[in-house]
């Protein structure tokens, strides 16, 4: 199967499209099989992927616009391949777990066609075919939010697109400009990522560029100050909405800096390491307490993702092989543990219609399974080790310490801050008395919550006690990567800062 | 031997796995049972890897698999059983077997029976990975997994409600339990730093390497080193100013209190700094600074302990002080002495513990002393275990505590540390009186407890043959002092004393035999007859400081917890509502009203249309005036 990836895009599409001659009481069934399709198909993918090979595999090319240099260009290597299996995996889980009673078929198609966009984001190395999925993945969303989510749905869902868009907006005026720039340095047109990334630039096109495609991805991300579009869209967002949000959609926006800031404008990243990790520790830190303040436990969920956002982004930046491979194995740690938080906030928000934590107390007298598997991903969010949340953090922290110790150890409170939050959820969610009669009564999981819970709770245990098969591919492209910048940096300061090895440095 | 290191890790973590299969079930005798053996399974493997390095064998190292390997870090999970694990190993695997095989009759009635082991194991699993690791990021696992068993366990009544710091100090268990986590955490963040520091200066976490290398930190780095590295043991080893969430811990059942927060985990602090010590031996100062804020401690918990009235927490304060004494030892660089007190603290510390479990049992989870008395009559056997743990802690000839505590005191004299010499003198005092005092007013006097209507009742037999091993140890392991050193310093650097120091080392010993016997002896006359209260005295100023742990937590609540929780208020309601989004929303809103604004601009009506373009008109020509002027 040499075409493996465009079978990965489109086979949601014509399922879903298929989808809407299936009958309302079967889609659940029809939905599911689909999922779990494409998500062996994705595991496919990864059996079959060379780990050895750090460049990019199961290429496909097809001219569209020779013009313009616009193709069909496909591809993954070990940075994106992991968030291709855990976009298939995490929307696998979404859809078991689908508890919405209200049009579930349309919920159902618009989920595999969020699918479509999503797989297309991590797959397309063509600039525009990027570009066009990334705009695309915003209107499956805003329909999940906008016709499946709480009072003020039409808000959030419009604030959520409208901020996104014109954030993306001006990353594409970037990438205009960057093809014109290509086409006057070189004499042709292309828009294939693999072919800018040889493109020599002068350090004041870089940073303008830079920043263009950094506004784009903040708001993704969403880093401070442009992330308070998030509470509203989780706060509002039916439970599969909150969790594919969080564990892929999110994930779009650091992606975008490591597959497309970092490699194409290695000057102008080092040069912005200072404003971006204050931003970043920002998040950490601000959000953190923020997350704290919350009365809502979607909400301190919402807002914990801010600040592991903000270590993903640090990591990212931290210019050298342990931070960056840290941050990937971070976005997809970070997409498995918030998505099984949000669908764990789903769990009580379907039994008692309501997310504060007043309303609750004790629960783990009730709910023992339910409290088990809440205090697992707890531990996974506040980075135990042997959880598959340390590593990443771990990784991003150690590697940004090369950068700034002091700002490590501003960005490293995050592992403070976060217990103070997380467990000031379970304290007040399920520990202490019953304090109200109708709590006492709850169901613990049913079978169908625990069909899509328990797969996660066994990937966070496997990958933080053997996080070798996708750590080793991460690792594999992390380095051609960084060498890659290496190469093209022009700065002295870039040079010494973007790091291949340091052995190789002593030597 | 691989194969032993292998049992005797993963015994703990099968026992776990087993019991938390039946987690959520009814009380099942045979998952005591079955997590008691695995852990003396456990035990036995310690010991045969003990027996093979006493009887010259090589050190044991195995490695089990690739953890994180990226970049140039290349994190295995590797083990290494050399003299120090070994001695740590089956101190922890002992007090843990004897601990199980005890809980089985403290947990009898509980709800929670099967949860409870799962737990224990769990933390005994945890505690091993931490002292067999041959790396720095290993250590970290065991770090981080003894932190959440024992989150685990402190909060294991989580179903308590929240009382006022009045009623109950620590407020509830799953306060505790959280207090302890977080606390622990700040002190982790110092670990990681030193953790980063290795890393990129050395290229390389295992110990061996690291230690074989330190040649080539600078000075400056390798002072930053050992002081964050500090940093963490301060955590895990409750050092001031992160102490106070051991006393809150005793939330937690006795069995419990008696393993982690007495005998092993809190150690951890102390065993990381004996590791690490060709870093230490290094940066003098650091050391000093070390001894120094240990013999604080130690006088600082020992104070506290002077007034409580809570039976488990005179032992925390206890702890805590004796955790005060290993540091100062380590940090003067007798690093041995620190290993040899350790030991003989986890024995009579848990076995002191575990007496005060039977008490606990006998009274209904009465904690106050006040409300005991007379106990004797009825609990001979209790009395004692719990005496002669006493008289280990306190010092006394010929048991354990004796030997190592008065070689503490020999090496603070050896260096010259006159200061530290004698706070730790006149705490061993101070630690003999309050000792005392807490047995003499439990055991001796009048029956107090009559008037709240008890009904004690002594433990079964067979808990007195369970806990045989920690009386025989507390009495009889410090007569293997000189063994054991020769033992442990075939790794540890060896301490000698000056010729001096052993002129006047008996002078030493008489000295401080002198101040525990006094202790023992003013606590027999103020309360062997009985509990004679003095309002002038508990009104008086400093009894008050000391009962309230010199407010330091009220401090920490209005200097910290408060302000923070504000903070995080006006964070989210004051600026990210009112201010960052505000402003997004001001800026879509503007953009709405101008769009709103002028679409009046082509209503259609040409006479507006006529006014607008005169007024275009106006403006275009005065820039143009303007711009040809400026030029």
């Amino acid at each position: 199967m040499s075409n493996i990836l465009t079978v990965l895009i489109f086979f949601p599409l014509v399922a879903g499209l298929f989808g809407f001659l299936v009958s309302q009481k079967s889609i659940r069934v029809y939905g599911i099989a689909v999922a779990a399709a494409e998500f062996l198909l994705s595991l496919w993918l990864w059996f079959s992927f060379d780990m050895k090979n750090a460049g990019m595999q199961f290429v496909e090319k097809i001219n569209i616009i020779p013009e313009f240099g616009i193709s069909y260009y496909l591809g993954v290597d070990g940075i994106s391949l992991f968030l291709v299996v855990m976009t298939t995996f995490m929307t696998l889980i979404g859809i078991i777990g689908l508890s919405i009673k209200k049009d579930i078929k349309n919920m159902i198609i618009t989920l595999l066609f969020l699918e479509v966009a999503m797989v297309g984001v991590f797959v397309a190395l063509d600039v525009i075919l990027f570009y066009i999925f990334w705009e695309f993945s915003l209107v499956p969303m805003l329909y999940i939010i906008g016709a499946w989510g709480g009072e003020k749905r039409l808000y959030a869902a419009i604030k959520f697109f409208i901020y996104t868009f014109a954030g993306s907006l001006v990353m594409l005026v970037g990438i205009l400009y960057l093809a014109h720039l290509y086409q006057s340095t070189t004499g042709e047109w292309s828009f294939a990522l693999t072919d800018w990334y040889k493109l020599q630039m002068d350090l004041d096109v870089q940073k303008w560029l830079f920043w263009a495609f950094f506004l784009g991805f903040a708001i993704k991300v969403p880093m401070f100050p442009f992330h308070t579009w998030l509470p509203y869209a989780h706060g509002q967002a039916p439970t599969v909405g909150s969790v594919i949000l969080a564990a892929v959609l999110l994930k779009m926006g650091t992606y975008g800096f490591v597959r497309f800031s970092l490699p194409l404008f290695p000057d102008a990243s080092v040069s912005a390491i200072l404003p971006i990790a204050i931003l970043a520790i920002i998040m950490i830190i601000y959000t953190a307490m923020v997350a704290f303040a919350q009365k809502d436990i979607k909400q301190v969920i919402a807002y914990s993702s801010i600040s592991h956002m903000g270590v993903i982004v640090l990591g990212t930046f931290a210019m050298n092989v342990e931070g960056i491979a840290g941050s990937i194995f971070l976005m997809l740690s970070h997409g498995i543990v918030s998505g099984a938080l949000f669908l764990l906030v789903g769990v009580i928000y379907d039994r008692k219609h309501t997310k504060l934590m007043d309303e609750f107390g004790g629960l783990a007298k009730v709910m023992p399974t339910y409290a088990t598997i809440f205090g697992i991903m707890t531990m996974a969010s506040v980075g135990l080790p042997l959880t598959i949340g340390f590593i990443g953090e771990y990784l991003s922290l150690a590697g940004f310490y090369k950068v700034s110790p002091i700002m490590t150890i501003l960005a490293g409170t995050s592992i403070i801050l976060g217990a103070v939050y997380m467990l000031a959820v379970l304290k007040k969610t399920f520990f202490g008395p019953i304090t109200k009669e109708e709590n006492k009564s709850l169901k613990d999981l049913n079978a169908k919550e625990l069909t899509a819970l328990v797969p996660l709770v066994a990937i966070v245990v496997w990958l933080g006690v053997y996080p070798k098969p996708v750590l080793a591919p991460i690792d594999t492209s992390t380095k051609a990567l960084v060498e890659l910048m290496h190469q093209k940096a022009q700065t002295k300061e870039a040079k010494a800062t973007i790091l291949v090895s340091k052995t190789k440095e002593a030597k | 031997m691989e194969k032993l290191l292998y049992i005797a890790l993963f015994a703990p973590l099968v026992s776990s796995l087993f019991a938390a299969i039946f987690a959520q079930r009814k009380k099942m005798q045979l998952v005591g049972i079955v997590a008691s053996l695995l852990i003396i399974i456990s035990f036995l493997a310690s010991s045969a890897l003990l027996s093979h390095l006493l009887s010259g064998g090589a050190v044991v190292t195995a490695n089990l698999m690739d953890w994180i390997v990226v970049g140039d870090m290349d994190v295995k999970f590797g083990f290494m059983v050399d003299q120090v694990t070994a001695v740590m190993m089956v101190v922890v695997t002992l007090v843990s077997a004897v601990v199980h095989v005890y809980s089985n009759y403290y947990m009898e009635h509980d709800e929670g029976f099967n949860r409870f082991f799962s737990y224990l194991s769990a933390f005994v699993f945890s505690m091993l990975v931490l002292v067999m690791s041959d790396n720095f990021l290993g250590l970290f696992i065991g770090w981080e997994g003894v932190g959440v068993c024992s989150w685990l366990l402190v909060g294991f009544w989580y179903y308590k409600p929240d009382q006022p710091r009045e009623v109950n100090p620590s407020i509830s268990p799953s306060w505790a339990a959280n207090e302890a986590f977080i606390m622990n955490r700040i002190a982790d963040l110092g670990l990681l730093v030193g953790i980063f520091i290795l890393y990129w200066n050395l290229g390389t976490l295992t110990y061996s390497e690291v230690f074989a290398n330190l040649d080539k930190l600078s000075g400056g780095l390798m002072v930053a080193a050992a002081i964050a590295l500090f940093i963490g043991a301060m955590g895990k080893s409750a050092q001031f100013p992160l102490h106070t969430w051991l006393a809150d811990a005793m939330e937690g059942p006795t069995p419990v209190s008696a393993l982690i927060h007495a005998a092993t985990m809190v150690t951890a602090g102390v065993y990381l700094v004996i590791r690490a010590n060709p870093l230490y031996s290094q940066v003098p100062d650091v050391g000093y600074f070390i001894a120094v804020l240990g013999t604080f401690v130690a006088i600082f918990a020992a104070s506290m302990a002077l007034v409580n009235r809570d039976l488990k927490r005179i032992i925390a304060y206890s702890t805590l002080s004796q955790l005060g004494y290993m540091f100062a030892a380590a940090g003067l660089g007798a690093y041995w002495v620190a290993l040899f007190h350790l030991a003989a603290h986890a024995f009579f510390k848990a076995l002191l513990f575990l007496g005060a479990g039977n008490v606990m049992h006998a009274m209904d989870d009465e904690l106050d002393i006040f409300k005991m008395g007379g106990l004797k009559k009825v609990m001979a056997k209790t009395y004692l275990y719990m005496g002669v743990a006493s008289l280990a802690l306190a010092g006394i000839w010929p048991f354990a505590g004796f030997y190592s505590k008065d070689t503490i005191l020999e090496v603070a004299f050896n260096e010259h540390t006159y200061g530290i010499w004698f706070v730790l003198w006149l705490t061993a005092g101070l630690t003999a009186f309050y000792s005392f005092r807490q047995v003499f007013l439990v055991f001796e006097g009048d029956e107090r407890y009559k008037k709240y209507g008890f009904h004690p009742h002594e433990a079964p037999n067979w808990v007195f043959i369970a806990l045989l091993p920690l009386l025989v140890l507390a009495i009889v392991f410090g007569w293997w002092k000189e063994e054991f050193m020769e033992f442990v310093t075939l790794i540890l650097p060896p301490y000698e004393m000056s010729e001096e120091t052993h002129h006047v080392a008996w002078i030493l010993i008489l000295l401080t035999s002198a101040i525990a016997i006094g202790g023992i002896v003013l606590a027999y006359i103020k309360y062997a007859n009985g509990l004679k209260r003095d309002p002038k005295i508990e009104n008086s100023f400093i009894y008050k400081l000391l009962q309230n742990q010199y407010y330091i937590p009220v401090f920490y609540d209005k200097a910290i917890v408060k302000p923070y929780a504000e903070l995080s208020d006006i964070a989210w309601k004051e600026i990210d509502l009112e201010m960052i989004d505000a402003t997004v929303d001001g800026i879509a809103k503007a953009i709405e009203v101008t769009g709103d604004k002028s679409r009046e601009i082509q209503n259609g009506n040409l006479s507006t249309y006529l006014r607008w373009m005169v007024a275009g008109f106006i403006i275009i020509t005065i820039l143009a005036v303007v711009s040809v002027v400026i030029k």
